[in-house]
């Protein structure tokens, strides 16, 4: 198990390493996300409707789309000189390799997600206050369903001739609990409201990542076994 | 598939029996790898149709073939990498089972592309490599391949940034990182230039140590050749001629060609 979890880790590290020296993914998402939330600022009439109402559905909906842009390149930088088809040949069990590629994901796109979240609080005006913390654990366990969805997606569209035309395709069907659900429960932190008016929230968005997770663990094995 | 001795008119002067008794009792009795009815299908078309072979340690099998043959699919099946259509891999006596990991620690690959990270350096590859392999001291292995395969230099040096020659020589380091027991090597001559081709071929010879079983595919005869103990010649999913590498002598480009063309 120690070595289980030594694998993960390793495929990991090398993920972020390699990201820290290129940054491909996560100056594409963050650059994507704060134009877009430039952009949702102009575009929305705050007068009829309230900032807090509006804003929550507009973070969660730029951060699948910025999600999608950096999980959609996963399993890029593995078909450079055949890297994925090194690791598969390799000792580690497909569901660590599916779990590292999951959690690489995930580090990246919280950060993103957490900018998100800074950028509409500066041009919707939106103040946190003490929900600062439930609000980056809603937006960590939807960016957690997300990516573990994303991740195996990515695996399937990742080789196909319109591998990115077909994620989101096949990914925002399946995403509709996480917008629903993240959508609600940060709607109710941000207009102050008690956590026991998003605690339903907050656990079918725990409960759809742990699935997403499982499911993915399990059925990465039949996408890349040839 | 039949085994033979060649005359060197380049005709195939086809016998029954073996062409090294000795090795293949060897390999019969106590086979490190060993494949039965190995067969590999994509829809309609059939890479390898019913391969069966069986190597002892210190074997070093080279297969040879045109394009289409079916090499890379068997490398493939051997490796693991590609689930049979029928047929079975038995590694030590293990049939290979997809759903273990285990048995892989023992089978070392090189294939044409390299498995490596352009963005890290020859040593963070080597590395990552070794911590996939649990290996118990990941220090000690990296330097001691990076010093074997003479690429010291080059370790802090992004893989992106080095030449092809070094590249295939990290992409083997790679490969033997964890000592396996078998290794298979794909192309591993491809776009090397002559030196670089000499300095592979030298580290190849190493393999040789009686200790491994070595399955190289290659269009490259003469390298080929130069380091086999068995050959074999592979068109259309099939051995169509086997032998002891002893026997071989004069021109096998000639026979190579006359065996192919009388396959039709």
């Amino acid at each position: 198990m120690r070595n289980y979890f030594a694998q993960i880790g390793a495929i990991l590290w090398k993920d972020l390493r390699v990201e820290l020296r290129t940054r491909e993914r996560l100056i594409t998402m963050g650059a994507f996300a704060v134009l877009a939330a430039i952009l949702f600022n102009y575009a929305t009439d705050r007068v009829g409707v309230s900032h807090e109402d509006i804003a929550a559905g507009l973070v969660w909906m730029t951060i699948v789309f910025a999600g999608l842009l950096g999980v959609g390149r996963t399993f890029h930088l593995e078909a450079e000189d055949g890297a994925l088809q090194g690791i598969l040949l390799s000792p580690v069990p497909k569901d660590a390799i599916f779990l590292a590629k999951a959690l690489s994901n995930f580090v990246l796109l919280y950060i993103v997600a957490l900018l998100v979240v800074a950028v509409f609080m500066l041009f919707f005006g939106l103040e946190v206050g003490s929900s600062a913390g439930m609000i980056a654990l809603v937006i960590g366990l939807g960016v957690l369903g997300f990516v573990a969805l994303g991740t195996l997606f990515s695996a399937i569209s990742t080789g196909t001739r319109m591998g990115e035309t077909l994620l989101p395709v096949l990914v925002f069907p399946l995403l509709a609990p996480v917008v629903i659900y993240g959508t609600s429960a940060t709607s109710q932190f941000l207009a102050g409201r008690p956590v026991t008016e998003a605690e339903g929230s907050i656990k079918m968005l725990a409960a759809f990542a742990l699935m997403a997770l499982f499911a993915g663990s399990w059925l990465f094995r039949f996408v890349v076994e040839d | 598939m039949r085994s033979g001795t060649q005359d060197w008119s380049g005709r195939l002067t086809p016998v029954s029996v073996a062409t090294d008794p000795q090795a293949e009792e060897k390999a019969s009795i106590n086979p490190i790898l060993r494949a039965a009815g190995l067969v590999r299908e994509y829809g309609a078309v059939v890479a390898v149709a019913g391969i069966n072979l069986s190597l002892a340690r210190g074997e070093f099998l080279t297969i040879v073939g045109p394009n289409g043959a079916g090499k890379t699919s068997l490398l493939g099946l051997l490796a693991g990498a590609l689930r049979p259509t029928r047929g079975h891999v038995w590694l030590r006596g293990e049939v290979l089972d997809f759903g273990e990991v285990e048995w892989r620690r023992r089978i070392g690959v090189l294939s044409h592309q390299g498995f490596l990270y352009g963005h890290l350096t020859a040593e963070e590859n080597l590395r990552f490599y070794g911590q996939l392999y649990g290996l118990s001291d990941v220090d000690t292995a990296v330097r001691g391949k990076l010093e074997h395969l003479g690429i010291q230099e080059g370790a802090s040096s992004l893989v992106r940034d080095l030449s092809h020659g070094m590249r295939q020589r990290l992409a083997l380091a790679r490969a033997l990182l964890h000592n396996p027991d078998v290794v298979l090597l794909d192309e591993p001559y491809t776009g090397l230039d002559p030196s670089a081709a000499s300095v592979l071929r030298g580290v190849l010879s190493d393999l040789r140590d009686g200790q491994r079983t070595v399955v190289m595919v290659t269009h490259n005869l003469s390298e080929g050749l130069a380091l086999a103990t068995t050959v074999a010649i592979m068109n259309r999913g099939r051995f169509v001629w086997h032998g002891d590498r002893a026997e071989l002598g004069g021109d096998f480009s000639q026979f190579y060609h006359g065996v192919i063309e009388e396959q039709g």
